[in-house]
């Protein structure tokens, strides 16, 4: 086993019933690495991190978290997992500062480096709420408080399931400031789960997009842009028109445009397909052949 | 090491009860509901101080002393927490748990031990009262005193059914209202208020199999003048029986429930977890 390698899952199925919600998912993730799962409502994602996380049993494939199989995991193994949870209304009579306390004992018998509550609170902007009753915190906060039981224990690896959602952009923004200053220090291997698409380019170094059970791409934001869209806009206004064309080659289009009009071309613009471009189009894709199967 | 790792989980768990109990002193439903509990079961009894039991030479509030004691027992350490479990499933404590190492024995432990401190403070609340308004209920001294052995082996025979109601219901609504019609079933079929020997056969024989029952007798075997085991069924206060059948509610208890729990926590995650907020939400 590659110590380098954080997680490891080959073949991964899982099927409720008669309904297959994952359907062969290879996947590697090196230590130290933020990977956003992206994928539309249902495509697999939380399923997929349960199982990661050890709390579910999948179909058929074989997973190794930190060289380890969940299922089979002992405590040691969950020491270093931490899994930031959407909190709803647990906890609500308890202080912030006693909550944190009581988790972080969880951990002191595994030999981690344990966050002290001070620092902790720090650390994720609560300290002015350390007597704070949990359900007298706003959103934001809750969610802050929720990272923070996530790292009480310093983990090697950080599950975050829908992080931001309902959280306004400044709370999101800060959000994503926290848990990158987080996980740059320590080194933590990060994997997190999202719809949005805007979410996963600023978070993460690497996507993964599931969609229908499957992983169906793969690569830093960029290079998703490149690969999956390849074709680039090209706008421009000829003789008081707007035009549009959409190209794979907008350089040698732009060259033979020009060649050929060497007036009156006004307004040039070359716009590269976003990710947003990219995944709306293969949602849409995957959405037009389910249509194509019902109707036959 | 694990026997270490787990003691730790259960002194943490200690710890955790003992602030779940502290917070639900700030809390004024739960409060509340304590009090009020406390000074019905006061009234009732100084009401009843001087109404005679047949001409067995006792008060009403005599007779039923013991048992309502028993059935104090019975809210909390079933009732109360087959709610408390429900409820902490549905909002997540207990996921909340399962992601931390040794959680679920942290947990368990702290849900046990508060219960453990909530079930002493609702009888204290009772019992001092009542004995210094009524009097006559702890007329026999130190053989009353093992009256609190009693409690203790009825709780133990208690929770584990309260654990178990808990961790096979989604809805902490529907526990806490069919609950207590259960219970208050479960109180008239036990002998409470009204000798089990006065009951229709069919009603004795159900009473006979219930922990509830049985803790009725013993205690009223030791809070009650001796010679009154005429008002019980077979005419004696049957203390062998009852500690073994109690006995053998609290062995079970603690056989089933782990592995039960254990299960029941397996299962927890955050999409059943997303299903049952949903259908909460659905019904506000």
């Amino acid at each position: 086993m590659d110590d380098d390698i954080a997680i490891e899952v080959s073949g991964l199925r899982m099927d409720y019933g008669a309904t297959e919600v994952i359907r062969g998912i290879d996947l590697r993730i090196r230590r130290g690495e933020i990977v956003a799962l992206l994928g539309p409502n249902g495509a697999g994602k939380t399923t997929t991190v349960e199982i990661l996380e050890g709390f579910r049993e999948p179909t058929a494939g074989t997973v190794r978290v930190l060289g380890t199989d969940p299922l089979a995991a002992g405590e040691d193994w969950r020491a270093q997992v931490g899994v930031v949870l959407q909190s709803w209304r647990d906890h609500g009579r308890w202080r912030v500062a006693d909550l944190l306390e009581l988790m972080r004992r969880a951990y002191l018998p595994y030999g981690r480096d344990v966050y002290g509550v001070d620092d902790l609170l720090r650390d994720v902007g609560l300290s002015g709420q350390a007597r704070s009753r949990v359900r007298t915190l706003s959103g934001g906060q809750r969610r802050r408080l929720d990272v923070a039981i996530g790292i009480v224990g310093r983990p090697a690896l950080l599950f975050l399931d829908e992080p931001t959602a309902g959280l306004d952009p400044v709370a999101r923004r800060e959000f994503r400031e926290l848990v990158h200053g987080l996980v740059d220090a320590a080194e933590t291997t990060v994997l997190l789960t999202t719809h949005d698409l805007a979410e996963a380019e600023r978070m993460a170094d690497r996507i993964l997009i599931l969609d229908g059970g499957r992983i169906v791409a793969d690569g830093s934001p960029d290079a998703l842009a490149r690969d999956i869209a390849s074709t680039t806009e090209v706008r421009w206004r000829q003789d008081g028109e707007r035009r549009v064309h959409a190209t794979a080659d907008a350089t040698s289009f732009v060259r033979d445009l020009l060649a050929h009009h060497p007036h009156g071309i006004d307004d040039l613009e070359i716009v590269r397909a976003s990710l947003e471009d990219a995944y709306l189009a293969m949602v849409r894709r995957r959405e037009s052949l389910e249509t194509e199967g019902v109707t036959r | 090491m694990t026997a270490i790792l787990t003691v730790h989980a259960v002194r943490a768990g200690m710890r955790r009860g003992a602030v779940e109990f502290l917070n639900s002193l700030r809390n004024a439903t739960d409060v509340g509901f304590w009090l009020v509990g406390a000074v019905v079961t006061v009234v009732v009894l100084w009401v009843l101080r001087d109404e005679p039991v047949a001409d067995l030479g006792i008060s009403t509030a005599q007779f039923i002393f013991p048992g309502l004691l028993a059935v104090q027992m019975l809210v909390v350490a079933t009732w109360g927490v087959a709610v408390i479990l429900a409820t902490e499933r549905e909002d997540g404590t207990l996921l909340r748990a399962k992601a931390v190492p040794h959680g679920t024995t942290t947990y368990f432990a702290g849900l046990a031990v508060r219960t453990l401190i909530e079930t002493g403070v609702a009888l204290l609340l009772v019992v001092v009262p009542s004995v210094i308004l009524v009097g006559g209920l702890l007329d026999r001294g130190p053989v009353a005193l093992s009256a609190l052995g009693i409690l203790v082996l009825g709780f133990v025979a208690l929770l584990p059914l309260g654990l178990l109601v808990g961790a096979v219901s989604r809805n902490p609504r529907a526990v806490s209202g069919w609950g207590l019609l259960v219970g208050a079933g479960v109180v008239v079929v036990s002998g409470i208020f009204q000798p089990l020997v006065t009951m229709p056969e069919w009603v004795q024989i159900v009473g006979q199999v219930l922990p509830l029952y049985w803790m009725g007798l013993l205690l009223r075997a030791v809070l009650l003048p001796e010679n009154l085991y005429v008002i019980e069924i077979a005419e004696s206060w049957r203390v062998v029986e009852a500690l073994g059948i109690l006995g053998l509610w609290a062995v079970v208890g603690m056989l089933v429930a782990p592995p039960m729990l254990r299960r029941m926590a397996r299962r927890e995650s955050a999409s059943v977890l997303e299903r049952s907020r949903q259908k909460a939400l659905e019904r506000v």
